[in-house]
């Protein structure tokens, strides 16, 4: 594997109930990039990003991975009345023991991942009373005070409207330029996907189709064989990226 | 309102919120006490019992209070404080406010055993609750386990085992307390208390999704398993002082001299069973 990608995949696979979902699947997610994988629903995107920490799902995963990598599952849950603050504290939990419960880095990391993500003002408000876009960058917070080298976030613009889902995209891109994180992101807009991306992995029947920059992946032939779209693709005529018609 | 205390690098977290309820109902706890102990059918006075815990006080006052008032206390208060943390954590590991140990099954089985080593032994109703809860949490384990313990297919089976264990509440009878209880159910205490603590940081942080209790590096698996016998542990010792307790202490507030224990536990016990075949019979389960 080349010396650029600390994170990989070789040869993998999965099965939920002997169904298999990863066929020997082989990827890396660049180093220092923003990767997003796409495809279509079942093809086994979440269950290549839950998988990337080399070990199989539902078995558990060490601290020291935990420092490492963060992954935010796809709308995850919170006991009720947590506030901002408190989520992205336990953020700090592969940091903390019984005994170690609140050091001066813990509360350093949890101020700066809520300044990060424009969360301040926000802080000491309980999750349930924030809008989708709000909680969202919430948990972004939570995942950024683990403080890892490497984030994973499942399909974080799910049940964002198309505003949210741009200003959620913006921070994820702002992370990854000024913080240096290595990020990878299962995302449903393609569109989307062009536009902020600069690695597309395409998956299809549990393997890797293609990968590459997005003007490589995104054209109408990769369209039509991993996602079944006619389409048209244009520049994008504000940001250059490729952007699909479907016909 | 959160306070640290810090000594060098290690560090703990407390609430004021936490602090106040706990002054608070331990001041309640403190008054409840001295009542039971100044009432009763050969009333003292708090001197005359402060006097029997320092040495004075005649050989009656001190029979009172050192055979009888005393140890019962003790045993009460230590069912208590077993079963506050049991069922804390329980809850929070099931991510279900009303989970408990007696909901779900585990002291069912403690009051099974603990009848049962009555039946059998006359005595030994501590030893025979903490058997019998591990044997029901060792088949509800066994029953829910399926690629590592998952708190839904937990609560459920618990569900089915707790109902067959109610049947033997109905039979059983009892000596009066002794010191040998409390000093069984405090010495338990004494080791599952600061292991309960223990487990209360790892569990806050389960008590969120799976998926990013395993993003945050917990060991799910061996998480649920350590809470599940801290709680079974807690809540056996909780049962087993509270069922020897609650019928000694209804036998002796009835004129009759000495009823068998088991009338009851069957009133106890009875509607229990009634509440629980309901509760089956609502979500279609029988």
């Amino acid at each position: 594997m080349p010396a650029t990608a600390r994170l990989y995949a070789e040869a993998l696979s999965v099965a939920y109930a002997r169904a298999p979902v990863l066929d020997h699947l082989s990827a890396e997610i660049p180093d220092g990039a923003l990767t997003v994988i796409a495809g279509l629903n079942g093809c086994g995107k979440s269950t290549l990003l839950r998988s990337l920490d080399g070990k199989a799902i539902h078995r558990q995963r060490s601290r020291a991975v935990a420092r490492k990598l963060a992954i935010l599952p796809q709308s995850p849950a919170a006991p009720e009345g947590l506030t901002v603050r408190d989520l992205a504290a336990r953020g700090r939990t592969p940091y903390q023991s019984a005994l170690r419960q609140w050091s001066n880095q813990d509360a350093a990391a949890v101020e700066q991942a809520l300044e990060l993500t424009g969360m301040v003002s926000w802080a000491g408000r309980p999750l349930e009373s924030l809008s989708g876009g709000q909680r969202q960058r919430a948990w972004i917070a939570m995942a950024l005070a683990q403080d890892t080298e490497i984030l994973l976030l499942d399909e974080p613009t799910t049940y964002l409207d198309l505003p949210h889902q741009i200003e959620l995209l913006k921070l994820v891109q702002k992370l990854n330029r000024e913080t240096g994180r290595t990020v990878a992101m299962v995302l449903h807009d393609i569109n989307l996907a062009a536009r902020f991306a600069n690695h597309v992995l395409a998956l299809k029947d549990g393997r890797v189709f293609c990968q590459g920059r997005p003007g490589e992946i995104v054209t109408e032939t990769v369209m039509q064989s991993v996602f079944g779209l006619a389409c048209r693709v244009i520049a994008d005529p504000v940001h250059g990226a490729p952007y699909v018609i479907p016909l | 309102m959160i306070w640290t205390l810090r000594i060098s690098s290690l560090s703990l977290q407390i609430s004021r919120q936490g602090v106040l309820t706990g002054l608070g109902l331990g001041s309640v706890l403190l008054a409840a006490a001295s009542l039971a102990l100044t009432t009763g059918s050969y009333p003292l006075s708090l001197a005359q019992i402060l006097g029997v815990l320092l040495g004075d006080g005649s050989p009656p006052q001190q029979m009172i209070v050192l055979d009888y008032q005393l140890p019962r206390i003790l045993t009460a208060l230590g069912a208590g404080a077993a079963f506050d943390p049991s069922g804390a954590m329980f809850q929070l590991m099931m991510r279900n406010p009303l989970a408990a140990p007696d909901v779900i099954g585990f002291n069912a089985g403690a009051s099974c055993g603990a009848l049962c080593a009555m039946i059998l032994t006359g005595g030994m109703v501590l030893p025979g609750a903490i058997a019998g809860a591990l044997l029901t949490a060792g088949a509800v384990t066994l029953l829910a386990w399926k690629d590592g313990l998952l708190p839904e297919r937990l609560i459920s089976r618990m569900d089915v085992l707790s109902a067959a264990d109610m049947a033997q509440w109905l039979t059983g009878s009892l000596n009066a307390r002794t010191w040998h209880d409390a000093e069984l159910v405090w010495s338990g205490l004494a080791v599952l208390v600061p292991l309960s603590l223990w487990l209360h940081f790892p569990l806050t942080r389960l008590a969120m999704d799976d998926g990013i209790a395993t993003s945050l590096g917990l060991p799910l698996t061996r998480l649920r398993l350590a809470v599940t016998a801290t709680g079974i542990l807690l809540g056996a010792a909780a049962s087993g002082a509270l069922i020897a307790l609650l019928t000694d202490s209804a036998a002796r507030a009835l004129p009759m001299v000495q009823l068998p224990a088991g009338v009851f536990t069957a009133l106890i016990g009875a509607p229990l069973l009634l509440w629980l075949l309901a509760a089956h019979v609502r979500n279609g389960a029988i």
